[in-house]
């Protein structure tokens, strides 16, 4: 089974509805690093600065500004933003079946897979077959988080996929970047059609890696190899399951809270 | 008696009830009357759980959830599902009236949960129930009540403390989504528990098990459930004398904390009548604070 969902519901069109969750598909490939203080390997925690005051400034003197220009702002408030976040929704309802081919791949978000939720399976192996049969994709509208996504609904290999779309608006003119039209010359198309059929492949990712990644990660296997890890202080195991990330900003603001005192 | 143009006919009205101090059935319906204005709020649209005690609070006390079927016709009720499917009818003491006839009942505590009857499920608080074990007292609760407060305004949540009127305090976080559960309050509660008792493990522990209380506070967490109640603010206690469960200002338990003596801590029934009477609801921002509870 794939991980726990990021959130569950149903996907529905027309009279039928299937339970659904929605789990990431892709874990990126980034090697991240920790910033620590070089004297005792502390993690360091990102705080806010008043450059004008010269001193930090805690989270509860902090407030949304939009800039409107040289040191002029409209100050959003939580509640403010709050009133325009769309309501929590536990459907995505298609409106639309759509030819896949037609969306440009400049639209394409963010992937995940929705997998069926118990009592769901047979609805669900039905729809991605019959999907995959049309070649079809269900354009929804779907709400995660505090924002509404456009996305689309289609079957991949077996299962469903659901790729978050960008809004038209989002999508940046290409006017400017497309080269006026000139006279080809006939035979130089045919060139190049040419070398273009003699280098079609198939679509082979295995093929490709990244490789900076590769090397960092054999970098960190070496270096540890050769000398143990330093160990910033107070470092602990925490108990507890399924908390992690409450349990990692409750520990940082105590941490805080303890330095303030 | 009649109260706004409704006849009661109240009994047993000499009756001492608090007999070591001497405080009478009369002398906790007028509490009531005189606190109603401030409580009643607190009150409102809650399914309320009576906790009579009939011959006085030396004697037998009983709960009673459900609302008494020889109640008055304009008493104010709600049904409540129950976990095994059946539904509950249960008092909402939305007015003076309901009240006094509770009172009359002798329900001298009046627990109610941390959701509105009309949505039992969505919780508008959540509380940290801090509880001395043997060899603690309401001063460590104190201690742990201000380190709460410090940890919980780093994460933007505004809390508010009252005593229990009995040995510990009551630490709330107003919310106001309705599509936060139990079970979200009870993760973060006992995420916020386990963390204190990660830092002061000599002062704190997050388990309910009595060995581990020590000379700790329990922070009882637990409490954030739909079948859990708490004894409303300015609901008298029953113990030996009329104690209230009464709000305290953050800077009021600094300095009680300071000066170390747990009894100047408890709020009497009548220091709680001539305070509300001065400074109105102290607790009236739990009802009002609009807040969510961030990392969930």
């Amino acid at each position: 089974m794939p991980g726990q969902g990021i959130w569950s519901g149903t996907i529905s069109f027309s009279l039928v509805a299937i339970p659904v969750q929605l789990v990431k598909a892709v874990e990126p490939g980034r090697v991240s690093f920790r910033m620590l203080h070089n004297r005792d390997y502390s993690p360091l925690l990102r705080k806010m600065f008043c450059p004008e005051e010269e001193k930090m400034v805690p989270t509860d003197e902090i407030v949304r500004g939009y800039e409107i220009g040289p040191d002029k702002y409209i100050v959003v408030t939580d509640e403010e933003l709050e009133s325009v976040s769309p309501e929590r929704s536990r459907t995505i309802e298609i409106i639309d079946f759509i030819d896949m081919k037609e969306v440009d791949s400049i639209y394409y978000d963010h992937p995940y897979y929705l997998v069926p939720s118990k009592g769901g399976e047979k609805a669900y192996s039905l729809l991605v077959e019959v999907m995959h049969r049309t070649n079809k994709a269900g354009l929804a509208k779907f709400v995660l988080g505090e924002r509404e996504y456009f996305v689309a609904v289609k079957s991949t290999e077996g299962a469903l996929s659901l790729v978050t779309l960008h809004y038209n608006e989002e999508i940046l003119p290409d006017e400017d970047m497309v080269p006026k039209e000139r006279d080809v010359e006939p035979e130089e198309k045919s060139r190049i059609e040419k070398t273009i059929k003699e280098m079609t492949a198939g679509f082979n990712p295995d093929k490709y890696a990244d490789e900076r990644r590769k090397k960092i990660t054999k970098l960190l296997e070496k270096k540890l190899k050769e000398k143990a890890p330093v160990e910033a202080p107070e470092f602990e195991e925490e108990e507890g399951e399924g908390v992690v990330d409450l349990v990692a900003v409750l520990e940082e603001s105590m941490r805080t809270m303890k330095k303030n005192r | 008696m009649e109260v706004a143009g409704i006849r009661l006919s109240l009994s047993n009205l000499e009756k001492d009830l608090y007999p070591s101090y001497g405080f009478t059935k009369a002398h906790i319906l007028e509490y009531y009357r005189r606190i109603s204005q401030f409580i009643l709020p607190h009150l409102k649209d809650r399914a309320l759980t009576l906790k009579r005690y009939p011959e006085g609070v030396e004697k037998e006390f009983f709960f009673e959830k459900r609302c008494p079927s020889h109640r008055p016709s304009w008493v104010k009720t709600a049904e409540i599902p129950q976990n095994d499917g059946e539904r509950m009818t249960v008092c909402l003491v939305n007015d003076l009236n309901t009240l006094v006839w509770v009172e009359n009942l002798a329900s001298l505590e009046l627990h109610v949960p941390l959701a509105r009857a009309d949505s039992p499920e969505a919780p508008d608080s959540m509380v940290f129930d801090l509880d001395p074990g043997d060899q603690a007292d309401i001063l460590d609760c104190a201690r742990v009540a201000l380190m709460l407060r410090g940890l919980l305004s780093q994460l933007q949540l505004a809390s508010y403390v009252k005593t229990s009127g009995q040995k510990g305090l009551h630490v709330y976080v107003p919310l106001d989504r309705e599509e936060t559960t139990f079970e979200d309050t009870k993760r973060f509660s006992k995420a916020v528990a386990e963390v204190l008792q990660h830092n002061y493990p000599d002062l704190v522990t997050a388990k309910m098990a009595k060995e581990r209380r020590i000379k700790k506070v329990f922070i009882n967490w637990s409490q954030n459930d739909s079948s859990k109640t708490m004894i409303c603010v300015y609901s008298l206690r029953a113990r030996e004398k009329p104690f209230v469960s009464f709000p305290l200002a953050w800077n009021e338990l600094e300095n009680l904390a300071g000066q170390g003596d747990p009894e100047k801590m408890q709020v009497t029934y009548s220091e709680a009548m001539s305070r509300t009477e001065k400074e109105g609801d102290p607790f009236r921002e739990v009802l009002v604070t609009k807040q969510k509870l961030p990392y969930l």
